[in-house]
């Protein structure tokens, strides 16, 4: 530690750490445009130059490249600073409407007066989107650049010489407006180093110079994901959030949690007139810290309000009509009643969602064994999920592996099994970045898919769709001994530079990361993925393999859910055997929670004559999805970015859901509709909210605590059971046959840019971007079946028939397709069968393009 | 993942030599402007592939270079020079006229059918054919024909007979 004198006060710090962010960190206001926390300093702005004594050749430097020494005598704030800090500001504004940042009158300025310097509209602070929540703006108050006389004054600017360049505002996500830019590149370097997309980049020189998107095109042709990140540094109003940009000074800043995958990054919604209008990372979650996804940035966003339930429905004849809360809860249990008295419990099932909280789950699981009394209780998931908690119990004898998703920053060798993780669970994706580009970490992809981390692995396995466990599995062999058994369409030399990285790997001291992230159709496939992929941690790290096993659920709150219990109870039926039992008649009333079969399940021929089928079908949900469309009672509940609560991320981290937002008229929070519910069905529950269900949750699950403790150590909470005691290899199933026959096999995955919600209720904006609609084909394949590009194409199998447009990709092998689970609002789905098997797709053109 | 057309499997094979961390971006760039006039954006796209970069960063270093260009060439470039020397006689009035002519704002247009384009000239040291331009055909970068001793009368009627179709030989002919 060394001590610094710090506008005359000692502080105490870190040697070499840059100046700059230790003034920060003792709450000294210091104004810096281009510095980005963390990062290498740029020293392109020098507004934040202090005095430092005896400093050469000047006592005036830069903070942010000045690292701290011993002794060093810094002040912030003498008038040479401050004459220094204008002088340099005056020249960044140069190529800035500035007429309202340098006006002394601005204090007295209300909005909607006329401006006194007669200043044309577009060059003030007044009619720009950022103003009041301006980091340029609140730079030029700090330094008080209105008393600043220019040298200059009266030459006229450039900015006001040559006219603005156009701004870019093509896409849903991300308004670009180059004649606010001030050239600070923070934008271009958070792009390249904190998310390693390089999407923008200094174009042009001198005069000219601009950032750009790709090469040069409009942004959604660039590889930009959207991901806002340098909307989070942008100083000014060049980079902002299209949706509310107008609005997007929140009144209130709300703590929460995504739920829109497992890795539950922690985010703050900042709130305008009660209702979420924009998103800011919240760094509680020491994954994702800084950085989030276009799902999180954007999800609470993704289907308007009007679209929203806000009133609860119950069906008359053909139509659902509007009902109040208390007669919507009575028409529900009285038909769970019904159905109860004359069929027994047995006759009703329950399904939950891992798009509920932990609470929700809790008090589902108890509406449904201690209300209703049946053990059938599933969610749409629930096989794939077990499948692979199976596999850990067997190998590990628990299914809580406490590996910690941060150590794969840590890590030397990363072997990844599963599809695009970019898409599916983009911060995890993130983070392996970060180990292999700054920390050299040496990559195994196993992915039948092309995705962006397969530039970065050395090498890219690509096996057939359904033969990634044997690929894993011949790596774990090598392992014991011996080269890689040959797997089916992969090059023998791949297998043997991935055998060679991954002994090296475990050579190696540190952490060796296998993250598996399973598709969310197909129990079956998922199992055997999950004992290869603990086979290959076991053969790499032995007893402490599971410390090294990470499991990516392909929903938010996986985990949690089943940890409350939702899953079947002895002699209770798992979702598939739900779905025949209700066509057969067994189950005649069916309680829905935040749930949409039709879009998250294979099989949705048989769903929809299952719903069709049952007496009573109860709904709850803040949309009005697609299976709320058959229910006879929907109970309108808030969205999910309204809920309290808590859930359980992939490494098993409970964080807090805060309400962002209220009810727009009559919705009501999850747990007071299960309450209601459940009350109605003559129980007596009295929970005040999720505060009470939490407490009761601490004291029954395992592993679980209560919001207060949560809150004593936020982002640290994590539910893990008893140590794996055991790390036994499994046996895996003979691969199944390489052909799929005379049709294509079909593969599907997690978009990136499809809503959930959207993708639920069937909205042509689910993606908004357009970009994920199409089928993705082999240029081979589609020669064969005399495809072109564009082309418009039917799916068809099972009965089944999905239309899309043709993309050609050389991303799918030859012999199988391509098809984002969420597209056309599941419609993927409906090409497998209830068990989600491997799907044999017969592609057919349509329409030339 | 990009389809790998035929377009692309060419830039690729233009530039296959060329390797990651080698200072070769530039070199990349010269060839295939060399070889189709300018550097499209699908060409960077196969840049930043090859040699491991953003496409982002070769569009940044591609719009550095004032010389390299993003939009296919014309038919017939303009050349005209910017030295001094041409300057002093009536250099911008010439410019003026040929830019009127062609119906342009600035160098560095070209018209609307792709004929005739414009382009800034860096003064090559033969002041005593001041004013002057060069006219070069699209593919025959080396064989620019120097026009010297220009008038405003002969390069409009230059411009003229260019924007009507005639060859660089046709109008330099005479």
């Amino acid at each position: 530690m060394v001590t610094i004198t710090l506008n005359g006060r000692k502080v105490e710090t870190q040697p070499g750490r840059p100046l700059l962010e230790v003034i920060k960190e003792q709450g000294i206001a210091i104004t810096n445009l281009c510095y980005i926390d963390g990062l290498e300093p740029y020293a392109g702005c020098r507004t934040c130059i202090v005095e430092i004594e005896g400093a050469r050749p000047t006592p005036l430097q830069v903070a942010c490249a000045t690292r701290v020494a011993d002794n060093m005598v810094v002040q912030t704030d003498t008038p040479a600073v401050k004459r220094q800090r204008q002088a340099v500001m005056s020249m960044i504004m140069a190529n800035h409407p500035d007429r309202c940042l340098t006006c002394h009158r601005r204090v007295h300025c209300m909005p909607g007066d006329i401006c006194l310097r007669d200043d044309v509209v577009t060059h003030r602070c007044l009619t720009c989107s950022k103003n009041y929540r301006c980091e340029l703006q609140t730079s030029c108050e700090m330094i008080d650049m209105g008393e600043f006389e220019e040298p200059w004054v009266g030459e006229s600017r450039s900015y006001y010489e040559a006219p603005p360049p156009d701004p870019d505002r093509g896409n849903p996500f991300l308004e670009f407006d180059p004649q606010m830019c001030i050239i600070c590149t923070r934008c271009v370097r958070a792009c390249d180093q904190l998310r390693h997309t390089g999407a923008i980049a200094l174009s042009g020189k001198g005069h000219t110079t601009m950032i750009a998107f790709g090469t040069g095109g409009p942004i959604h042709e660039s590889s930009c994901d959207f991901c806002g990140a340098c909307i989070d540094v942008c100083p000014t109003a060049t980079l902002m959030e299209k949706p509310n940009k107008w609005v997007g000074r929140a009144d209130d800043w709300t703590n929460s949690t995504c739920n829109s995958c497992a890795v539950g990054c922690t985010l703050s919604y900042g709130l305008a007139e009660g209702r979420p209008v924009i998103v800011r990372p919240d760094r509680i979650n020491p994954l994702s810290r800084d950085q989030i996804c276009v799902r999180g940035r954007f999800g609470y966003d993704a289907v308007g309000e009007r679209e929203r339930l806000s009133r609860h429905l119950v069906r008359s004849g053909e139509r659902l009509l509007p009902a109040s809360f208390e007669d919507a809860v009575r028409r529900a249990a009285q038909a769970i009643a019904a159905v109860r008295r004359s069929d027994g419990p047995g006759a009703v099932a329950v399904l939950g969602s891992p798009l509920a909280t932990n609470e929700e789950a809790y008090l589902l699981r108890r509406l449904a064994r201690d209300v209703i009394q049946t053990p059938h209780l599933d969610f749409s998931h629930g096989p794939v999920h077990r499948a692979v908690t199976d596999a850990w119990r067997a190998a590990f004898r628990t299914e809580r592996l406490p590996a910690e998703l941060t150590t794969i920053e840590q890590a030397q060798t990363i072997v990844v099994i599963g599809g695009d993780l970019e898409e599916s669970h983009q911060i995890v994706s993130l983070r392996i970045k970060d180990a292999v580009l700054k920390r050299r970490a040496r990559l195994v992809l196993i992915s039948s898919r092309w995705g962006e981390l397969v530039p970065l692995a050395k090498p890219w396995i690509q096996p057939r769709p359904g033969h990634e466990a044997q690929a894993a599995q011949a790596l774990a062999d090598a392992l014991a001994g011996g080269e890689p058994g040959a797997v089916a369409n992969v090059v023998p030399e791949r297998m043997a530079a991935a055998a060679e990285a991954l002994r090296a790997g475990r050579a190696a001291e540190g952490p060796f990361a296998v993250v598996f992230a399973p598709s969310a159709v197909g129990a079956a496939a998922a199992g055997e993925q999950a004992r290869a992929a603990a086979n290959l941690a076991i053969a790499a790290r032995g007893q402490a393999a599971a410390q090294h096993l990470h499991y990516l659920p392909s929903d938010a709150n996986v985990h949690g859910i089943a940890d409350m219990g939702i899953s079947p109870a002895e002699g209770g039926r798992s979702f598939p055997e739900i779905v025949e039992a209700a066509r057969a008649g067994q189950i005649k009333a069916l309680v829905v929670h935040d749930d949409n079969p039709l879009l998250n399940a294979p099989g949705t021929a048989a769903i929809r004559a299952a719903l069709e089928a049952v007496d009573a079908l109860i709904v709850i949900d803040s949309l009005r999805s697609t299976t709320a469309d058959l229910a006879t009672v929907v109970l309108a509940e808030l969205p999910f970015f309204a809920k309290d609560g808590t859930i359980t991320t992939a490494d098993r981290r409970i964080l807090r859901q805060r309400p962002a937002g209220r009810a727009q008229r009559d919705e009501r929070d999850g747990v007071a509709v299960l309450t209601a519910l459940a009350n109605a069905l003559g129980d007596v529950m009295t929970y005040g909210g999720a505060g009470d269900v939490m407490r009761e949750v601490a004291e029954r699950v395992p592993g679980y605590a209560t919001h207060e403790a949560i809150a004593q150590a936020p982002g640290a909470t994590r539910a893990l059971g008893p140590a794996p005691t055991a790390a036994d290899r499994q046996p895996l199933a003979a691969a199944a046959p390489a052909t799929a026959g005379d049709g294509l096999v079909l593969v599907t995955g997690r978009s990136l840019f499809t809503s959930w919600d959207g993708a639920s209720i069937r909205s042509e904006e689910a993606d908004k971007l357009h970009r994920e609609e199409a089928v993705l084909i082999n240029p081979r394949d589609a020669s064969d079946l005399g495809v072109r590009m564009g082309d418009e194409v039917v799916l068809a199998a099972g009965g089944a028939e999905v239309r899309a447009v043709a993309r050609l990709d050389d991303g799918v092998g030859p012999g199988w397709v391509y098809l984002p689970h969420y597209f056309a609002g599941g419609a993927p789905m409906s090409l497998f069968a209830l068990d989600g098997a491997a799907a044999t797709v017969r592609v057919r053109a349509l329409q030339r393009a | 993942m990009p389809l790998e057309t035929e377009a692309r499997a060419q830039v690729r094979a233009l530039i296959a030599d060329l390797k990651p961390n080698d200072g070769d971006l530039l070199q990349a760039l010269h060839r295939i402007q060399h070889e189709y006039g300018y550097i499209s954006r699908e060409a960077m796209e196969v840049v930043a592939e090859q040699l491991g970069l953003y496409a982002a960063e070769v569009y940044g270093a591609t719009t550095f270079y004032s010389e390299f260009r993003l939009e296919p060439p014309p038919a017939v470039t303009v050349r005209w020079c910017g030295g001094p020397a041409c300057l002093v006689r009536n250099g911008r009035g010439i410019r003026d006229a040929i830019l009127a002519t062609l119906g342009l704002q600035e160098l560095g247009e070209q018209t609307a059918d792709g004929r005739v384009g414009t382009w800034l000239g860096q003064c090559n040291g033969t002041c005593e054919l001041a004013p002057m331009m060069w006219l070069e055909e699209h593919g025959h970068w080396d064989e620019a024909r120097v026009v010297g001793h220009l008038t405003a009368a002969r390069a409009v009627r230059m411009a003229r007979a260019l924007r009507d179709g005639a060859s660089v030989d046709e109008v330099t002919r005479g």
